[in-house]
């Protein structure tokens, strides 16, 4: 039975964004919402919130922290699933100590040998921590996990 | 159709764009570029910065070719339709890109050997390569293996949660 799960799938756009769709069917029969990037490519998508880019200025970082309390206070998420980048380490933080939820973190396969700056920020609170190259395993912790990539 | 995409990262990468531009006329065939924030305006060619994202899917879909910088996206979406694709990375010496890391990313599909998957360095040598490749789509075999394992083990991961 799904019940009382509230899913937050949080994604930059471009790649990201690819990657995130590529695997929506982990999420079939839960609530989702998500939270994205104001852009081109990722317009007309179905129960989307969006904000501005919060890498690009202190001022658009402290705007889309309030958005994301107010959006996380309606929407009461008990998971947040990040494929990155950036854009998802204000929610999963505020996600983790504000709401208590459960953080799936997906390293983009961008990344071969060297971990993203998102991924070391959320690797200590996330709760599963995908990589999607096996030589990356030894740059992150024990938590890291490889079971395949999409590329 | 050959489709030219370099991505939404903000730097120009406009020394792809120009040699595509410049051979264009030579090509048999039409030419689409998503040129992204990239300054160069392409005078050969269709071109536009940026589509929603189930358009620049359909534009891949009907490709007989697709080149692009080393970008994720592109890359899924041309191993799931079997369109083949020319890698050819973005670089830090020309100020494409802040690291190396598609670079990595290329040498690491030419070492697992991935078929429709052509790397490649040299603008000079894009002419020819698009003229080997284009059109050549190798038998792969069908399903993501490393995508199912993913859904997996997240779907696991919530199920077990959900206890």
């Amino acid at each position: 039975m799904k019940r009382n799960q509230k899913i937050g799938l949080i994604c930059s756009h471009g790649g990201h964004f690819t990657e995130l769709l590529q695997v929506l069917g982990a999420f079939e029969g839960y609530p989702t919402f998500l939270l994205t990037y104001k852009e081109v490519s990722t317009s007309n998508q179905k129960s989307a919130y969006y904000i501005a880019n919060i890498g690009k200025n202190p001022v658009a970082f402290i705007f889309g922290l309030i958005k994301i309390l107010f959006i996380f206070l309606k929407e009461k998420p008990t998971i947040l699933f990040s494929t990155g980048s950036e854009i998802a380490v204000p929610p999963f933080y505020l996600g983790k100590f504000l709401f208590g939820a459960k953080l799936i973190y997906l390293e983009c396969s961008a990344q071969v040998y060297h971990p993203s700056l998102t991924g070391r920020f959320v690797y200590p609170i996330t709760d599963l921590f995908l990589v999607q190259w096996e030589p990356l395993l030894q740059q992150y912790g024990p938590k890291a996990r490889y079971v395949g990539g999409l590329i | 159709m050959i489709f030219v995409t370099v991505g939404n990262h903000f730097q120009e990468f406009d020394r792809l764009l120009k040699k595509v531009d410049e051979i264009a006329p030579r090509i048999p065939h039409e030419i689409v570029i998503q040129k992204g924030y990239s300054k160069y305006i392409p005078r050969n060619t269709k071109h536009f910065d940026f589509v929603p994202m189930d358009e620049a899917m359909n534009y891949i879909q009907r490709s007989d070719l697709v080149i692009s910088h080393a970008g994720i996206g592109t890359i899924i979406l041309c191993k799931e339709n079997g369109i083949p694709l020319i890698i050819f990375p973005r670089r830090k010496k020309y100020g494409e890109h802040g690291t190396d890391h598609q670079v990595e990313i290329a040498e690491a599909l030419k070492e697992r050997g991935d078929k429709n998957i052509y790397i490649l360095y040299e603008e000079n040598r894009l002419e020819e390569k698009i003229m080997e490749v284009v059109g050549k789509k190798e038998m792969v075999e069908a399903g993501n293996r490393g995508r199912e394992n993913l859904i997996r083990t997240i779907k696991e991961f919530i199920e077990a949660f959900q206890e």
